[in-house]
């Protein structure tokens, strides 16, 4: 059915980033740190995504909230897809792997802000903002990596429509199944990203320290 | 007009003959297959011969009681296992064999168990399969995956039995895998599938060659080294943790470190002149669950009395001036020899190297858990 998300979801905020200015070239770390934070962002977002939509799916209540639901894919949803063939994702440069990440967070997190706008509970509606703050985090983040390489941010296509408008009403079930398909192609995104940032990583800098953690626990 | 008459009788005579001696040795016609439940009772009729026709029934060469007759019908009741066989009737008199069953007894297949794993992301995973209790006759599976509606080829492990192969064509995808199975023998048919995530399957097998070694002059210190699994078929760009446990044998609570890099770590903390046991288990870094525990390795910390092997008893703790302190033993040995030796999960050997009071100590705590 016509989803709200059929028109391209481009906020005006976000196209508006301002424009991070380049390291310092002379002393600087090089773009490794910010890497590796980006990538600590992602696991932090990926963490409290767990959180965040149980409580969502909760909300729409069965069957979106079962372990077992498994709907197939409609596709009508413009959500930008995790999904890649294996030896795409393997060969993607920086620039692109970057930029596909960057794009799709600006995407998702316009949805999300979406979603928020029809959470019906104070508490949803408080995760989801404390969500959405942290996925600019993210995006800033990322930005900053791509600055850091001399890589451009995507700007939008011209002529496409800055603000974000709401589709023609549809059935409540397929509005729900939306949400349900947001959530879980955000929860993907994040754990591709943990392996793009990964892999970026190991291109950048040397070996990261150990980090070691003890633990005095009985079993395991 | 009398003379062909003879010649006649003979002719059919011999014919007579031969067909009867190609009736009792002719090569035996294909005896009929038959698969009965176990615990049933069966009738097995003699061919096509009639209820009242006089037959001895035979099972693998052996004769069977008339009293499990019915005319000229063979009746077992309550099948066992043991009742499987080549069954046989024969006409009473001539002996020419009428007819042959091979008799399978079994059971219908139960619901089949099905599991799937990737060791080797992100090239592809395995499903396995069994039945939870056996039919005693041949089973015959199919397995089929879809990853949404699309089907995908499981490619049958020419090593392991029960096992086939799924490749990877997509990856972080949020469509869900459904692989089904469906088993079937003479008697019956199941089925079973199960639906999961691409991420939830991760497991890697146990990280390989894990060593431990003494360092010279720290009698506190083990070195451990291990390697990422040989089946994970790229660590660069999907790095594997670790979780490394340890124990000095003579206690049953471990040490836990995590390490998020490298495939070697130091201990610092080992108990002086005590044989540790060390295991190390690996995690993709992001999705999945931990593997198995790796093989374990064992190492004792350097002393400042060199010794060769370790398997030799120690001398007793008063010897030992380190910081080490473990508790006392306590006050009430159970001296009983056929208890010692039957130590924990670790290896038996490994036993004797510990002071003999320790021993004792540990085989009391073993002796009364085991009492429970």
């Amino acid at each position: 059915g016509d989803s709200w998300g059929m028109l391209a979801c481009l906020c005006t905020v976000l196209w508006q980033l301002p424009a991070v200015p380049a390291l310092n070239r002379t002393g600087d770390p090089g773009p490794g740190p910010s890497i590796q934070k980006t990538y600590d962002l992602t696991r932090y977002l990926e963490h409290q995504l767990r959180s965040l939509a149980g409580t969502y799916l909760n909300y729409l209540g069965p069957p979106f909230n079962e372990p077992d639901f498994n709907p197939p894919r409609l596709g009508v949803e413009t959500l930008p897809k995790a999904t890649v063939n294996l030896e795409v994702w393997r060969s993607l440069n920086d620039k692109l792997r970057l930029t596909q990440n960057y794009e799709a967070y600006s995407h998702l997190l316009c949805y999300l802000r979406g979603l928020n706008r029809q959470a019906a509970t104070a508490e949803l509606r408080r995760s989801l903002a404390h969500f959405c703050t942290s996925l600019q985090g993210l995006l800033g983040s990322i930005a900053g990596v791509m600055a850091a390489l001399g890589y451009p941010l995507p700007q939008p296509l011209p002529g496409t429509e800055p603000t974000w408008a709401p589709g023609p009403a549809h059935s409540d079930f397929l509005q729900k199944m939306d949400d349900f398909w947001l959530l879980k192609e955000l929860q993907t995104w994040l754990w591709r990203s943990a392996k793009d940032f990964n892999r970026l990583k190991k291109k950048m800098q040397p070996p990261a320290t150990a980090v070691t953690l003890h633990l005095e626990a009985r079993g395991f | 007009m009398a003379a062909p008459v003879p010649w006649a009788c003979c002719a059919v005579l011999a014919a007579a003959a031969a067909v009867v001696y190609a009736q009792r040795h002719s090569p035996q016609e294909t005896p009929h297959v038959q698969y009965e439940r176990l615990g049933s009772d069966v009738t097995l009729p003699c061919g096509t011969a009639s209820w009242d026709a006089a037959v001895t029934w035979r099972v693998n060469g052996t004769d069977l009681a008339p009293d499990l007759l019915n005319g000229s019908q063979l009746v077992l009741r309550s099948l066992e296992l043991g009742h499987g066989g080549l069954y046989a009737c024969f006409h009473r008199d001539s002996w020419h064999l009428r007819h042959q069953v091979l008799l399978h007894v079994g059971l219908p297949p139960r619901e089949p168990v099905l599991s799937c794993r990737s060791n080797t992301y992100p090239k592809g995973f395995y499903c396995s399969w069994h039945l939870p209790t056996p039919t005693y006759i041949p089973n015959t599976f199919n397995v089929t995956v879809l990853h949404g509606s699309k089907i995908m080829v499981c490619e049958k492990d020419p090593a392991v039995k029960n096992r086939c192969h799924i490749r990877y064509m997509h990856l972080f995808s949020t469509v869900k895998y459904k692989v089904s199975i469906s088993v079937s023998n003479a008697l019956g048919h199941n089925a079973t599938a199960i639906t999961f995530d691409e991420f939830t399957i991760v497991k890697p097998d146990p990280p390989e060659n894990v060593v431990a070694r003494p360092v010279p002059s720290n009698p506190r210190r083990l070195e451990v080294t291990w390697q990422t699994p040989s089946t994970w078929p790229d660590p660069e760009s999907f790095p594997l943790k670790f979780f490394l446990r340890y124990r000095p044998l003579i206690l049953d609570q471990w040490q836990h470190v995590e390490l998020s890099d490298g495939t070697a770590h130091t201990i610092t903390d080992a108990y002086a002149g005590k044989e540790y046991i060390i295991q190390v288990a690996a995690k993709d870094n992001e999705i999945g669950t931990w593997s198995d525990w790796s093989v374990a390795a064992h190492a004792t910390p350097w002393t400042e009395e060199p010794r060769h092997l370790t398997t030799e008893a120690q001398a007793p703790e008063t010897t030992t001036s380190t910081t080490s302190s473990l508790a006392p033993p306590p006050t009430t040995k159970i001296c009983d020899p056929g208890e010692l030796g039957s130590g924990g999960a670790t290896s038996a050997p490994s036993f004797v190297s510990v002071p003999v009071t320790l021993a004792l100590a540990a085989a009391a705590t073993t002796a009364s858990s085991l009492l429970i």
